[in-house]
């Protein structure tokens, strides 16, 4: 005897058995059926055999449903159960819909983000602000509209069971991921930001500006991050505007004061004009004799003797390069501190912005080297540790590596702000995959890197373009390898063949995203394509579509856990036995072949990426936990490693680290990126820490960065390590300090924070 | 109870930043890692900068 029935929601409710017949005869009527006894025969059928058969006298609904199914194919309703099987699915699918999208409105709504994980996916968006949360609405609610009714339920299903994880769902149907901006093509002749022109600028301030506006207007129409692959290269040219500008004033107020020379300025700026035309020469930093020289002829046509004249361009030289140094120090530290402030995607998020420099060895690139450096040094106002721009130092024999190279200086400078800020980090560009399209002088043929790791170069689409600027990736899908080890049951043949499989399950998955994306039109893209950045998109009008130069973009497959998956597969990962190593190597290295050949067959630029796992590195392990249980190893951790690390948890030198780690950089040419982890304070031994970056370099990896601990006390301003104990004010964490203390500290450390805003 | 709020120090409950990297990127603070990062993090061997002379 039933009497009530436990909902789906755990709520016990009183037994009607009009409702199974209701259901039944429903599912009857959509083929055609109007005897209602029979439904009503039925639905006692279906209660006898859950108290006879089943002993259950307080079934849930869904046990209930499942007899009902039983009870139909039973009794030869066939047709009828298949009706009933599928109206079943589509209100569960309904249901979900509604319940899951809901519950998670809910706890975005109610749940603070420190309890919700949810809105602590991506570290870079605060969760907790209105606008936080409703960017997560939104992404939340995309996601879920993409996987029931955009996504081939193929790749839906490998998604939502962990097979796959295709990255950046919630903008399925709206864009692609990242670009790298040659912001020196999109100044030349001013640009427009959507909301107005902005003329070509005219100094190192106001190219620092407009690059800021172009990497926050590019990022509202890409998901991913933005990056500056020329920025010593390009900045430059507003150092050159700048020293010249401020030349002409300098030697006019000399003249002024030396000479009493009337309309100074005019004449100076004539006299400069005249000078350019007659010999070429222009006044320029670091290299003002030339331009002095050839000037002295018209100087003196305007009557001023020889020894005004060489006072006057002293006077003027030592104040220009003062003052351009300035003024590009000042360029920079605006810059970092307006990328640390400024907003994207509805005031939620600041954009994901890198910068690549290291190679220009003019006196002007080399200066907005140096000053980008020092700014950073500096810190924020209150000594707090830049979070962006990621900077990227490009490592170049020749250029900056030995003591004798140009830039030399800068690679010890680069060093020493990454040992105390974490950035920069470093590319190299003598590793035989950046090396072989490096063409000395031309940033365009220099591999850079979006900070997070992706990397763009081949372009099988058109060979000719293989370049950096103007491209970058379009979306990428990541292979749960762990789980595929899992499966094989230590059949590593078999392993090959459901990693075949599940590569052409992603490669299918990618186009077919693709065709979504080569469908939109360029006025989709205001700036991205509206302005030109992305390569050929110059070429087309606002109301094309995209497919012909989405093409330059990437493809890319990537993959997460090889350590795990090694485990998994022969009991041992790469940092434990040379086989491993062996068996990851083939691994990788199949991966990648799939994807030439792909490239080679459809003549797009499928890549192979070192997915970077933020938001992933929990969710694989946590549903194979579920599937296989805690294996040793496997998955026994809350997360799996990024892509091809050894396990971060490893007892391992820092050598060997890198020198295992290195031929996977070669292999994943969508992008990658090696860590080493430091303890204690860097600064204190630049010497090891360079010696790191050396060894990155001879091991043939393409990126790498070093980690450290950066702590700060925002209540006296230490930056440092910092253990139980501030070693400036001597507080513990939370702990009250005395003002009387931080006043006496204050002498000594005159850029201590203010402190008035902690009393309330 | 007489013991007023001493007005004269600053700093109670404020905590200590710390800077890490997750994938490429820094964070202000871990506050904002997600559940596996922290783990990880947590993990993570490292390497004394003392004895790297030796690479
Ligand atoms: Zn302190």
């Amino acid at each position: 005897m039933i009497q009530t029935i436990v909902k789906r929601d755990g709520r016990t409710v009183p037994y009607d058995r009009g409702r199974i017949e209701r259901a039944i005869f429903k599912a009857a009527a959509a083929l055609g059926g109007t005897d209602e006894s029979i439904a009503a025969s039925l639905a006692v059928k279906v209660e006898e055999y859950l108290t006879d058969n089943l002993h259950n006298t307080k079934p849930s609904v869904e046990q209930i449903q499942d007899a009902v199914e039983k009870v139909l194919i039973e009794e030869g309703h066939a047709r009828t159960a298949k009706e009933y099987i599928l109206y079943r699915a589509g209100r569960t699918r309904v249901r979900e819909m509604n319940t899951g999208l809901m519950k998670t409105y809910e706890d975005l709504t109610f749940k603070a983000a420190v309890d919700n994980d949810v809105k602590r996916e991506n570290a870079n968006i605060d969760g907790d602000t209105a606008m936080g949360t409703m960017l997560k609405y939104g992404s939340e609610g995309a996601k879920q509209f993409v996987e029931m009714f955009m996504l081939d339920p193929k790749h839906a299903e490998a998604h939502k069971s962990g097979d796959i994880h295709i990255h950046d769902m919630d903008f399925y149907t709206l864009t692609t991921t990242c670009c790298q901006i040659d912001i020196d093509k999109l100044f030349t002749g001013g640009f427009c930001t959507g909301h107005g022109f902005l003329r070509e600028p005219g100094s190192i301030q106001t190219y620092a500006a407009l690059a800021c506006i172009a990497i926050q207007s590019n990022q509202n129409d890409q998901h991913g991050g933005q990056s500056i692959p020329n920025f010593d290269y390009a900045l430059a040219k507003g150092v050159k505007k700048t020293y010249r500008k401020l030349y002409v004033k300098n030697l006019a107020k000399a003249l002024e004061a030396y000479a009493d020379l009337e309309d100074a300025e005019d004449k100076v700026k004539a006299l400069a004009a005249a000078v350019k035309e007659r010999t070429g020469a222009v006044p320029a930093y670091l290299n003002q004799a030339p331009f002095d020289e050839a000037a002295k002829e018209e100087l003196a046509a305007l009557g001023l003797s020889e020894d005004t004249i060489k006072r006057a361009q002293a006077f003027a030289l030592r104040h220009t390069e003062k003052e351009t140094e300035r003024d590009t120090y000042q360029a920079m530290e605006a810059l970092v501190h307006n990328l640390n402030t400024m907003h994207s995607r509805a005031g939620a998020q600041i954009p994901f912005s890198s910068i690549n420099y290291g190679t220009d060895t003019s006196p002007e690139g080399r200066l907005v080297i140096r000053s980008v450096l020092l700014a950073t040094d500096a810190g924020l106002g209150n000594g707090e540790t830049p979070i962006f721009p990621i900077h990227i130092f490009k490592i170049k024999e020749g250029v900056n590596y030995n003591p004798e190279d140009p830039n030399y200086d800068l690679f010890k400078l680069a060093c020493r702000v990454s040992a105390k800020r974490l950035f920069p980090n470093f590319s190299f560009l003598d590793s035989p995959f950046n090396a072989q399209y490096y063409k000395p002088g031309d940033p365009n043929s220099e591999v850079a890197y979006m900070g997070c790791r992706t990397r763009v170069m081949a372009n099988v689409y058109d060979p000719s373009r293989e370049q950096t600027f103007g491209r970058g990736n379009l979306s990428f899908t990541s292979i749960n390898l762990p789980r595929l080890a899992l499966k094989s049951h230590h059949n590593v043949d078999f392993f090959f063949e459901l990693l075949a499989n599940e590569i052409d399950l992603v490669f299918d998955q990618l186009y077919a995203r693709f065709k979504i994306q080569a469908a939109k039109h360029v006025y989709n893209y205001p700036f991205l394509m509206g302005q030109g950045i992305w390569l050929d998109s110059d070429k087309l009008g606002p109301t094309d579509t995209l497919e012909e130069v989405l093409k330059h973009g990437t493809l890319t497959v990537g993959f997460i856990g090889l350590a795990e998956c090694l485990t998994a597969l022969i009991g041992v990962h790469h940092g434990q036995s040379e086989q491993a190593q062996n068996l990851g190597l083939d691994i990788i290295g199949y991966m990648r072949k799939r994807c030439d050949e792909k490239a080679k067959e459809t003549k797009m630029n499928y890549s192979l990426i070192a997915t970077p796992a933020e938001g992933l590195s929990g969710r694989f392990v946590r549903l194979d936990k579920k599937k296989y249980g805690i294996i040793p190893g496997v998955t026994d951790k809350e997360y799996y490693t990024n892509s091809f690390h050894i396990p971060v948890g490893f007892e391992i030198s820092a050598y060997d680290k890198i020198r295992l780690e290195a031929p996977y950089h070669a292999l994943t040419n969508g992008g990658h990126i090696s860590y080493v982890e430091l303890d204690g304070d860097p600064l204190q031994n630049l010497d090891a820490f360079e010696s790191i970056v050396r060894c990155m370099k001879e091991c043939g990896i393409g990126y790498g960065s070093i980690n450290h601990p950066v702590d700060r006390d925002p209540v006296c301003g230490y930056v440092g390590i910092i253990g139980d104990t501030c070693p400036r004010c001597g507080r513990h964490e939370g702990e009250a300090v005395s003002i009387e203390k931080l006043r006496e500290l204050k002498k000594t450390y005159p850029g201590m924070p203010d402190y008035e805003c902690y009393i309330h | 109870m007489t013991a007023k709020k001493n007005v004269e120090t600053v700093g109670e409950n404020v905590g200590f930043e710390r800077i890490r990297r997750i994938t490429g990127y820094l964070v202000g603070t871990m506050d904002r890692w997600n559940n596996a990062k922290r783990a990880e993090e947590h993990d993570r061997v490292k390497h004394s900068t003392s004895t790297m002379e030796q690479l």
